[in-house]
């Protein structure tokens, strides 16, 4: 479901059913590698909105959670970890952060999240076709990490 | 006889004035009329269809294929991707099914789960649709899969518009 209206409306309506929370972290920067920094994030975007419509049904797409390139990496980490803490008080139990940007792995094991962290694959050159077959390969592998999430919590 | 078919002054004005006074009548009711209707007018541009895979690469175990369309929101157009899955039934002919799981939207995918491999299978919440797209008694989906308008034309198989059953 996505963070617009009409989808939190359904969601209020049908919470039991929505357990996962898709929160893409999205670097921003207008001074240094500018253009690097942007590719992260639309790659980002798309592969997360290909992701909601695929399990629509089951996970919330929250609005990006961004941050400065320059920031503090201790500080956009306490920032993530209250985002989480809201989100859990609202019913989510799982949360997966999606991110481009390598530096996320470095404090992956200090937030609660399931960060999955993949390289940005330039699009912009590409053709059509060969783009949606290349999103389309990456978001059934973002699926598989999704959904064996949702297995390991029922086998524990 | 002549005076007979004489026209008189009042009928003459009586004519004239119906007639002039219906011709305003009529160009006050017809813009109202054409307002009240259009609604029903404008149905007819409804989506097109979009080529999406040559017929003769359709077999009788489903295929997933994406294709792209236009739609328009309000004042924010866009290029949505659909997908539908296509196959031959036993009587030879092409069905399209939409992928859109009937419970909450997610996207289903054919033969998924090793314990249903003949069966659509829903990954968020375990509902499943034998190959028809009827949903299975039990799971949390309460209707079959929405079967897309299609039509072939020079080989070429072309998507319309999902419908429910």
């Amino acid at each position: 479901m996505k963070w617009t209206e009409a989808d939190i409306a359904l969601f209020e309506k049908e919470k039991e059913y929505v357990d996962t929370a898709v929160l893409p972290l999205v670097p921003i920067s207008m001074t240094n590698n500018m253009k690097t920094t942007v590719s992260m994030g639309e790659y980002i975007s798309i592969i997360s909105s290909e992701l909601e419509r695929q399990l629509k049904g089951r996970l919330l797409l929250l609005p990006a959670f961004t941050y400065l390139s320059s920031e503090e990496q201790a500080t956009t980490k306490d920032r993530l970890k209250k985002v989480e803490e809201e989100l859990m008080l609202g019913g989510i139990q799982h949360i997966i952060t999606l991110t481009a940007d390598v530096n996320w792995k470095q404090v992956e094991d200090q937030v609660s999240s399931a960060l999955l962290w993949m390289p940005a694959i330039p699009l912009e050159h590409m053709d059509e076709q060969y783009k949606m077959e290349t999103v389309s390969a990456q978001v059934k592998q973002v699926l598989q990490f999704v959904t064996n999430t949702w297995q390991s919590n029922i086998n524990s | 006889m002549a005076k007979k078919k004489e026209v008189t002054r009042r009928q003459f004005l009586n004519y004239s004035l119906t007639g002039v006074g219906g011709f305003m009548a009529a160009g006050m009711l017809m813009p109202m009329v054409r307002f009240a209707i259009d609604p029903l007018l404008k149905e007819g541009a409804k989506q097109d269809f979009v080529p999406v895979m040559d017929t003769s690469e359709i077999t009788n175990k489903p295929v997933r294929k994406e294709f792209k369309i236009d739609q328009v929101d309000g004042w924010y157009e866009s290029e949505v991707t659909q997908s539908a899955w296509v196959y031959k039934d036993e009587k030879d002919e092409i069905v399209a099914l939409s992928p859109v799981c009937k419970h909450l939207g997610c996207t289903v995918d054919w033969a998924s789960n090793a314990a249903y491999p003949d069966q659509f299978y829903c990954p968020c919440h375990g509902g499943r649709y034998t190959k028809d797209g009827v949903n299975v008694k039990g799971t949390p989906p309460l209707a079959p899969l929405d079967v897309y308008n299609k039509k072939v034309e020079d080989g070429k198989l072309y998507l319309g518009k999902p419908e429910p059953r």
